[in-house]
């Protein structure tokens, strides 16, 4: 589909195309409250609680008022109903706001102020200086004589640096009143998400120009919600306007993730609810049976003889609804809450502000913190994410001589600083590549200093080193680049830019030296892709030695090489590449095939070595979240050798006689295949029988390979190896090995900091970005963003696994005591004539799941079960929360048995305390509703792991709030309850039977919890002792492998019944059999694995 | 070098530096109590020292209530036949025949002294007065305001007259109203109940309305239990206020009235029974339960009991704890316990 837009054609385009009012809402005023209700019903838990509700409507079956359900249901409709609407209303405010904004544009010739949102298709639209652009906008005309502008782009891919953009060709130099005038036709793309391609063509119409075809690039567009900066004015067409704008198409909703725990419980509340079924099929066929045989001798009951038609449901449908507390309705509410909480401790968190610049961590994504306890792989970013990425020039190569050593860096090299004054011919054309091949825009401030903007911090230090080697690039104007060489100007203009793409791995520039009129092309780029490229003759050998020798430093490498060009080849190539450059269909393999002809027969000036730091605390960051059991995975764009080097250095995998490393390589599928059965096979015999550390690397073509052909034998691996190097991969294959682990059921962790690592960030289950030197772009996708790699492990153990805990003792406790309650029900229903009485009043049972029992619990969000510390110096803790152990059909069936008990022993004491003259309906309701509060508070305080003043409030406040309510309620004289809480406080038998309840149905559950406290303490248990009685644990500190065959698979989680306590450590691991062998050290590698090794 | 306009700005803007509070830094501080021995021990010794003696206590109240239980039901009602078919066709005859005279006579011996107040209970078994259909079938709205008498709402199928009066008080509960009395005597002299303030207080003054009269009562074909006086109001007739607290059990006690003096052991007290109401056709039993009280209320030892035996209970895992732990002492916190500090060869 293709966009015909005539420029200033006022008639034409209004109808086809939409206007430029953006919309980012999700409902208007009218639809609100259907579109709300429809999408907050599509969740199979309200749709139960609907369904219960309006079953509570029918009378005839209602347990109690209605009440009971619509208070909670409106309630929780209502809060997020209303915090839906007023995140639509600030979306409406501010779409108003830019939709309102006054803008400059022509109409029948003249220049007008219009309201931003009457843009149409084909206006042609002023901006000045700092405005923001309205829309998306083809540039015609700038202040700048050279057709240039600068913007910021900050808003829509989060680079903070500027941009140069210009105008057409066709459109240079026309006059500023002609453009007013201007009429022509562009021919674009249908709107698309792309910000970086916009592959489209124009024609002016007479008399600017006769009907000349101009191609026309990203490079000549201002985008919406960019920035006009450094340009006093500028103008352009619009072409995209409204929702259709590169912003708005972009402007995805992002699918909600869903937790590990989420779905863990949601599995929880199905098995609940077939529970409940199979509870209600049974009562209800046992009231229909007692009814016909015993119900109808009941004369004071008065059956009648013929009941209608749906009378055999109703008891049945009765028993639903008492029975439809057993999943409880405040869980979601809790749990979001507590969510949030989680959030914005993530948040305040000053132990994870950077303190460099600031920049604080943020929880975009507040629902997942639970995950972040989980993970069980962590793929990482290398550049920018382990590194500083701060690129500094380190080493360099010319011509066969070497540069700079271990003392000091190639600057300070008293050789080369001698070879480029006294004018040494190789190291001059080295440093005018340097200088000249890049897209670097020097900006000279009002004190004559020159600084650097670059897109690529690769330049930037190129530049910036050529400028201290005294070849000083010194302005840029247009196309001409001034350059100062020990005080001598010289010019150069460029012609053509050969852009860097990943897939080229290389950039050239064609440039014509002003004063010989000599053209040059001049190219950088990746070795791999300059060193073939070579003239026939050329020995390349050192250079590739240097390459190599710098990449086992950690360095990143770059060739640079030139050639002379002939006027003639470089005039018919120049109208190649014209025409590759206006084509609409895939430009971009065009482009570089046009670009190939002219990178060839390259000479070799050397090789430049630029050094990215390793970012403080990595090393340590990586060691400790491996001990944790975590596996990292390294998926970078550099070259393997760097990334090897990297990866040793920031203890990805261990040092030599430990560590392995296998690679996985070759150029044909043939090669990869054989290369990847080598080391699966070795990978298996190692995981078997030694104690190695085993990682394998692969690059991206073998990757490809390896994931199109032999995608089993990769998965078998990638599984069975802790660590993996994933080296020259491009964004899409990133996600595409997230996606591989996903599917192996993984939890994974995607953290980057780079546009390149966006998909990857989106695609797992945890993204997080890294609010770094690259810009804001993965920090925005992600859920998470931090300042630096170190604050994850933060993140992790002290966040993530507090988290974990807490949601699990806060999900299990809900449908504790709503199985309590539940059961209470149940039993008092085969002592009413399973007629489906409640036992409990509206009132006790709508503040019992409100307020009685949800209060207490919600401050479990500041319970720590282990201090920070502890955490820090055991990572192995992790152990249990990536498993699982705290929450899973076990711990589960653990509090299911225990709400049980609970309800047995609250039951039979309060029906036999209160029995004959005391058994008013009234008082036994409030004595056993009494008795669930006190057991509650006493079953949260003793599953609590650390009081601190909320808790002790919140569990023993809300007892005197459950008296305090329940006296107000009783002293209401029309209510059913007046006088009874009274009355009952006053009985002491009340309060002998209170204390019997608590004594009896704590116990039981006390002395098991000491006994396996004592005698078979779990992990976390250990660890409390040791920390709470002083005596530190040293961990030996070896580093557990976690062993995953696929035979792991067929062993259910946890299967072990834990009766009345909510830990289960006897619980196996997925990987726990294997695990326990492989962790003693072993000095010695096995003869038969080190043949893969790489042999330099 | 760099151009660090951009970054400055990004960074004052995310730069508002979390402001430091020990709650946002999750370092409240807090008491961290773990389960030692010593703790645990000490928890069931004391649970068990203070249990004992309170069920003893307990048990000894409930063992100074006196309590005659008299069961009327079979033996006041005549029954000839050896087929219990037949046997509950004709005492459903009997009960429901109103023209019959129904008194009955039982004799009963003091087994103490029993110091007044005595209370005086009827007790019915497997009467559910907690059935579905009959606990919600009220209107106490109706009950307690003169003006709402119309409002019968949820008190089908006792709610109106086939013409459409209602009825006041209106549903099965009131309808069901016991109406079997006794009238006792102790050597021929007539032993008064006192029939007043037998209901709760507040029932009689906030629950029923004292200008509330019974209308259309036990009018209908189908008659219930025991009728109302209409001219006297509904919060006067105590019974019926008694009777309207439903029970939460299928065997319950309501207070029939008090005996104001004291009786003394072996004492013959003569009951003379009108044994109007019918639990026959659903099997039920009739009870006459002569009781003093103590602190307690009335006789009841499952309390006491239950007392003893969880003191008991705890005591006795006490004391196992305590052996356990003197023959396998095991210290807290042991880091050998640690799982990656275990020696693998010994894990297997």
């Amino acid at each position: 589909m293709k966009r015909y837009v005539y420029i200033n054609d006022d008639n034409l385009a209004k109808d086809i195309y939409c206007d430029n009012r953006i919309s980012n809402r999700k409902y208007t005023i009218l639809n609100f409250l259907p579109k709300n209700l429809w999408e907050q019903f599509s969740r199979f838990m309200n749709q139960y609680f609907l369904l219960i509700a309006c079953l509570q409507l029918w009378s005839l079956i209602t347990p109690v008022n209605p009440a009971s359900t619509w208070g909670p249901l409106i309630l929780i409709f209502a809060v997020s109903s209303s915090k839906e609407a007023w995140d639509d209303y600030n979306r409406y405010l501010l779409d108003k706001k830019a939709n309102e904004k006054e803008i400059w544009i022509v109409r029948q010739g003249i220049r007008k102020l219009i309201q931003a949102q009457d843009i149409c298709i084909g206006n042609i639209v002023w901006l000045r200086e700092n405005d923001e652009v309205p829309c998306d906008l083809l540039l015609l005309g700038t202040a700048d004589p050279q057709g240039f502008c600068y913007v910021e782009t900050a808003a829509l891919d989060g680079e903070t640096d500027l941009k140069t953009r210009s105008i057409p060709s066709a459109c240079m130099g026309i006059d500023v009143d002609l453009l007013h005038k201007i009429k022509g036709v562009i021919e674009c793309p249908s709107p698309n998400k792309d910000i970086r391609r916009f592959d489209a063509n124009m024609r002016l119409f007479p008399p600017f120009l006769d009907n000349d075809i101009f191609p026309l690039t990203i490079k000549n567009t201002l985008l919406q919600s960019c920035y006009l900066r450094n340009t006093e004015w500028a103008c352009g067409v619009a072409v995209y306007t409204g929702n259709q704008t590169k912003l708005g198409m972009c402007r995805g909703i992002a699918e909600p993730k869903l937790t590990a725990v989420d779905a863990m419980i949601d599995k929880l509340t199905g098995a609940v609810f077939v529970f409940q079924i199979v509870v209600v099929i049974v009562l209800g066929i046992a009231g229909n049976v007692f009814k016909d045989k015993q119900g109808r001798k009941l004369w004071y009951v008065q059956y009648p003889k013929e009941g209608p038609w749906y009378e055999l449901l109703v008891i049945p449908l009765r028993f639903e609804l008492l029975c439809s507390i057993m999943i409880p309705i405040s869980i979601k509410v809790s749990l979001d809450l507590a969510k949030s909480l989680y959030a914005k401790f993530i948040d305040w968190d000053v132990e994870m502000v950077d303190p460099e610049t600031g920049i604080r961590s943020n929880a975009a994504n507040q629902a997942i913190s639970e995950d972040l306890g989980q993970v069980e792989y962590i793929l990482t970013d290398k550049t920018g994410t382990l590194t500083e990425n701060k690129m500094i020039f380190k080493r360099c190569c010319i011509s066969g001589r070497f540069y700079g050593n271990e003392s000091g860096d190639a600057l300070t090299d008293a050789q080369l600083l001698n070879a480029a004054s006294t004018g040494s011919a190789d190291v001059i054309l080295f440093l005018k590549v340097m200088a000249i091949c890049n897209t670097v825009i020097p900006v000279r401030s009002k004190s004559g200093t020159i600084s650097y903007k670059a897109l690529s911090q690769d330049e930037e230090a190129l530049v910036c080193a050529s400028a201290r080697l005294r070849m000083v690039l010194e302005n840029k104007n247009g196309n001409i680049l001034d350059i100062n060489f020990n005080a001598s100007p010289m010019q150069y203009e460029v012609l053509d830019t050969l852009e860097f793409t990943s897939d080229r791995k290389r950039m050239s520039v064609v440039v014509r030296e002003c004063q010989s009129g000599e053209l040059f092309i001049l190219s950088k780029g990746a070795d791999e892709t300059i060193l073939p490229l070579t003239y026939s003759g050329q020995q390349v050998r050192t250079f590739a030695e240097a390459v190599e020798q710098y990449a086992q430093m950690g360095l990143r490498t770059l060739c640079l090489a030139w050639r002379k060009l002939e006027e003639d080849e470089y005039q018919e190539w120049t109208s190649m590449f014209k025409e590759a450059n206006s084509t609409l269909v895939d430009r971009e393999r065009r482009v570089a095939e046009v670009c190939q002809r002219l990178e060839r027969d390259f000479e070799i000036l050397g090789v430049a070595a630029i050094e990215d730091r390793l970012q403080e605390g990595v090393p340590e960051t990586i060691e400790i979240l491996r001990k944790a059991g975590i596996n990292f995975w390294m998926l970078t764009g550099d070259k393997m050798s760097t990334a090897i080097q990297i990866a040793l250095s920031c203890n990805f995998v261990s040092p030599e006689p430990k560590g392995q490393i296998l690679i996985i390589d070759g150029k044909t599928e043939d090669e990869v295949c054989r290369s990847l059965d080598r080391v699966l096979l070795t990978t298996r015999i190692t995981e078997s029988e030694s104690k190695q550390d085993v990682a394998f690397v692969v690059d991206g073509w073998a990757l490809e390979i390896a994931l199109k052909h032999y995608r089993k034998p990769f998965t078998e691996l990638a599984i069975l190896s802790r660590t993996a190097i994933c080296c020259r991969v491009t964004p899409s294959q990133k996600a595409q090995l997230v996606e591989l682990l996903k599917l192996c059921d993984y939890r994974t962790l995607a953290i980057g900091d780079g546009g390149n690592d966006v998909r990857m960030i989106q695609q797992a289950d945890i993204g997080v970005g890294i609010s770094g030197r690259e810009g804001l772009q993965a920090a925005r996708a992600a859920d998470y963003s931090i300042g630096k790699f170190r604050f994850l492990k933060r993140l992790i153990l002290v966040h993530g696994r507090y988290s974990y805990n807490r949601t699990a003792f806060l999900s299990q406790y809900s449908f504790y005591k709503s199985f309590l309650i539940c059961f209470i029900q149940i039993f008092f229903s085969f002592i009413s004539g399973v007629s489906g009485t409640s036992l409990f009043n509206t009132v006790s049972l709508m503040a019992y799941n409100v307020f009685y029992t949800s209060v207490p619990v919600l401050f479990s969000v500041l319970d720590k079960d282990l201090s920070e510390r502890t955490v820090m110096q055991h990572p192995q803790i992790l152990f249990d929360c990536q498993s699982g152990r705290l929450l899973n059909p076990s711990t589960f069936a653990g509090w299911f048995g225990r709400s049980l008990f609970h309800a047995i022993v609250v039951f039979v004491i309060t029906i036999h305390s209160y029995a004959f003259e005391k058994s008013v309906m009234e008082e036994v309701a409030m004595v056993a509703v009494s008795g669930c509060i006190w057991l509650q508070a006493f079953v949260v305080a003793l599953e609590t792991n650390s009081f601190t003043i909320f808790q002790h409030l919140a569990i023993w406040g809300n007892l005197v709030g459950f008296y305090a309510i329940n006296w107000i309620v009783s002293s209401i004289p029309t209510s059913g309850m007046y006088t009874i809480m009274f009355r009952l406080c006053e009985q002491p038998s009340y309060w002998i039977t209170m204390i019997l309840i608590v004594a009896t149905g704590m116990c039981p559950v006390l002395a098991l919890k000491y006994l396996r406290y004592t005698y078979r303490p779990s992990r976390i248990n250990l660890l409390q002792q040791s920390e709470r009685l002083g005596g530190p644990i040293l961990s030996s500190g070896i580093i557990e492998p976690k062993s995953r065959s696929s035979l792991d698979k067929d062993i259910p989680t946890d299967s072990v019944y834990e009766p009345l306590l909510s830990e289960s450590p006897s619980a196996t691991r997925r990987s726990a059999g294997p695990t326990q062998r492989l962790d003693s050290v072993q000095s010695q590698s096995p003869p038969h694995s080190t043949h893969t090794r790489k042999d330099n | 070098m760099s151009f660090s306009d951009g970054a400055s700005k990004s960074s004052s803007k995310s730069s508002t530096k979390p402001t430091y509070s020990r709650f946002t830094q999750q370092e409240l501080p807090a008491c961290k109590p773990i389960l030692t021995p010593a703790l645990v021990m000490a928890t069931f010794i004391v649970i068990g020292i203070t249990f004992i003696p309170i069920g003893l206590s307990h048990l000894s109240a409930s063992e100074n209530v006196v309590e005659l239980v008299d069961q009327y039901d079979e033996v006041c009602i005549p029954a000839d036949s050896p087929d219990p078919d037949v046997v509950y066709s004709k005492r459903i005859g009997y009960i429901q025949d109103e023209t019959t005279d129904k008194t009955c006579i039982r004799t009963l011996i003091v087994p103490k002294k029993m110091k007044q107040p005595i209370f005086v209970y009827y007790q019915l078994d497997q009467f559910y007065q907690n059935h579905r259909r009959y606990v919600k079938s009220r209107n106490d709205e109706q009950y307690r305001d003169p003006s709402a008498s119309a409002k019968t709402t949820n008190c089908e199928p006792e709610a109106q007259l086939s013409e459409g009066q209602p009825i006041v008080p209106c549903g099965l509960i009131a309808w069901s109203l016991f109406n079997d009395t006794y009238t006792l005597s102790r050597n021929d002299v007539a032993l008064p109940i006192n029939k007043k303030g037998i209901a709760w207080e507040s029932d009689r003054t906030h629950k029923f309305g004292d200008n509330v009269y019974s209308k259309n009562f036990q009018n209908r074909s189908l008659i219930g239990g025991g009728k109302l006086i209409d001219n006297i109001p509904l919060n006067q007739q105590e019974d019926l206020l008694v009777w309207m607290r439903t029970a939460a059990l299928p065997n319950f006690r309501k207070l029939y009235g008090r005996i104001e003096t004291d009786l003394e052991v072996n004492e013959i007290i003569k009951v003379v029974i009108q044994n109007n109401y019918n639990t026959y056709s659903f099997n039920g039993k009739k009870k006459l339960v002569i009781s003093t009280t103590t602190w307690i209320g009335g006789k009841n030892d499952f309390l006491g009991m239950v007392y003893i035996i969880v003191g008991g209970v705890c005591l006795l895992i006490a004391l196992v704890f305590i052996t356990v732990y003197l023959i396998k002492p095991r210290p807290l916190g042991d880091p050998s316990y640690l799982s990656w500090n275990k020696n693998p060869a010994s894990v297997q």
